[in-house]
């Protein structure tokens, strides 16, 4: 690579290379139960922005869980509750790609 | 930036700064117990009696800070999904479901924390990263970094039945009419999505299974007797088929395909005669399983994945 960071174990294997990155965590972070959350990544300013979702404390069966929604409108991601549905407490972890 | 550390890759991306996070490896997760079932309708037997089985492996980590936990399949060929995660003090519990009915092969969990909540070990030479207010952590080489290969958002579709169309609640049916007309199985759907970085050697993947859907087949069958003279008597049945799905994930070579498995089925059925006629009333039923919700898919929305390089954890 002609740039950027590796990162060798101790048997002199890569264990990290800045040539293998794709996707970076900018965040995460646990919404509560019905809670609305907005963050504003101004550092991903020109970044295309996904997140990820995953329930946390809940049943898988037996029960109706609801993810909150996910919106992304530049740099701010805001989460939400479903309309009309109670939402179950979830993590949310945001990436960033520089595009 | 005005100062501080920048580390960006051949096309110029930024990798490593002051400002963004990098996850870093806690270790793997430790697997315990597993419950396999449903490879086909409990005391079902007859057509389309087949599902596609699965099996809920039982893991746990203790650390501090939220993990975000990457899927390393063993048997790429099924489909696998993170269906719970929960925690207790510091110790973080997951289920993961994979399709079929084989205890065997097994997926390992790696486990990826912030870098303040990382391990460092005995390592006294490296490289960290602080963000501007000097305490904030967000990268060190002696951690085990982890790099993001690849990701993007993907989403099944909404119905996870192999049958054309969802199945559907019918009468007409003859009297005590008990023969499924639909399968049930997932493994043909599915969304694929291209990335080029996916193999089946050491790809491990990360992708919460959100979605969720229970499907129903009911048959309700009725005879009236011939009266020959006497009053008519009516005669009436119902048989019912369901599965509960949760979204799974496999991994192919360039591909990774977003579908479902079965996680609970079940099937009731029951006959009945009004009092009357020549043989007065009654009739039967029996049930296995407890239909959770009334039929439909939710939270079919997009949902993140990411994929890395497993071998360089391990």
């Amino acid at each position: 690579m002609s740039y950027g960071l590796s990162i060798f174990k101790s048997n002199g294997s890569v264990g990290f290379s800045t040539a293998d990155v794709t996707w970076q965590t900018l965040d995460q972070f646990t919404v509560s139960a019905n809670a609305t959350v907005s963050n504003t990544y101004s550092e991903a300013s020109g970044m295309t922005i996904i997140a990820q979702r995953q329930l946390v404390n809940v049943p898988p069966n037996s029960q109706e869980d609801y993810v909150p929604n996910v919106t992304i409108s530049g740099t701010t991601v805001t989460v939400s509750p479903q309309s009309g549905l109670s939402s179950s407490q979830c993590i949310v972890h945001v990436l960033a790609q520089d595009t | 930036m005005s100062y501080g550390f920048e580390a960006i890759n051949n096309n110029g991306k930024v990798i490593i700064n002051d400002k963004i996070e990098n996850l870093h490896f806690v270790g793997k997760a430790t697997r315990g117990s597993n419950n396999s079932d449903y490879g086909n309708f409990p005391t079902y037997t007859g057509a389309f009696d087949t599902l596609d089985g699965r099996v809920i492996h039982y893991y746990s980590i203790t650390c501090t800070g939220t993990p975000i936990v990457f899927i390393k399949p063993t048997d790429y060929s099924r489909w696998h999904g993170l269906i719970k995660q929960s925690v207790s003090g510091t110790t973080w519990s997951f289920d993961v479901i994979i399709s079929g009915t084989s205890t065997s092969n097994p997926p390992d969990l790696y486990c990826f924390v912030n870098a303040d909540d990382a391990p460092v070990g005995s390592e006294n030479y490296g490289m960290q990263v602080f963000k501007s207010n000097g305490t904030t952590k967000t990268f060190d080489s002696r951690s085990q970094p982890l790099a993001i290969t690849g990701g993007g958002n993907i989403i099944p579709p909404s119905d996870p039945t192999n049958s054309t169309g969802l199945p559907q609640s019918t009468s007409g049916h003859p009297w005590n009419t008990a023969t499924n007309d639909h399968d049930f199985r997932s493994s043909n759907r599915y969304n694929e999505y291209n990335n080029t970085n996916i193999n089946t050697t050491n790809t491990m993947f990360s992708c919460p299974s959100i979605a969720q859907a229970v499907y129903k087949r009911r048959m309700d069958g009725f005879k009236q007797s011939q009266d020959y003279g006497q009053p008519t008597q009516n005669h009436y049945s119902t048989a019912q088929w369901f599965v509960m799905y949760r979204s799974a994930f496999r991994l192919r070579n360039n591909y990774i395909d977003a579908g479902w498995t079965g996680y609970a089925a079940g099937y009731s059925f029951s006959s009945s005669f009004e009092d009357g006629g020549w043989f007065g009333g009654g009739g039967g039923s029996y049930s296995t399983g407890t239909m959770p919700y009334d039929p439909k898919t939710i939270n079919l929305q997009t949902n993140a994945y990411i994929i890395a390089d497993s071998s360089r954890y391990n």
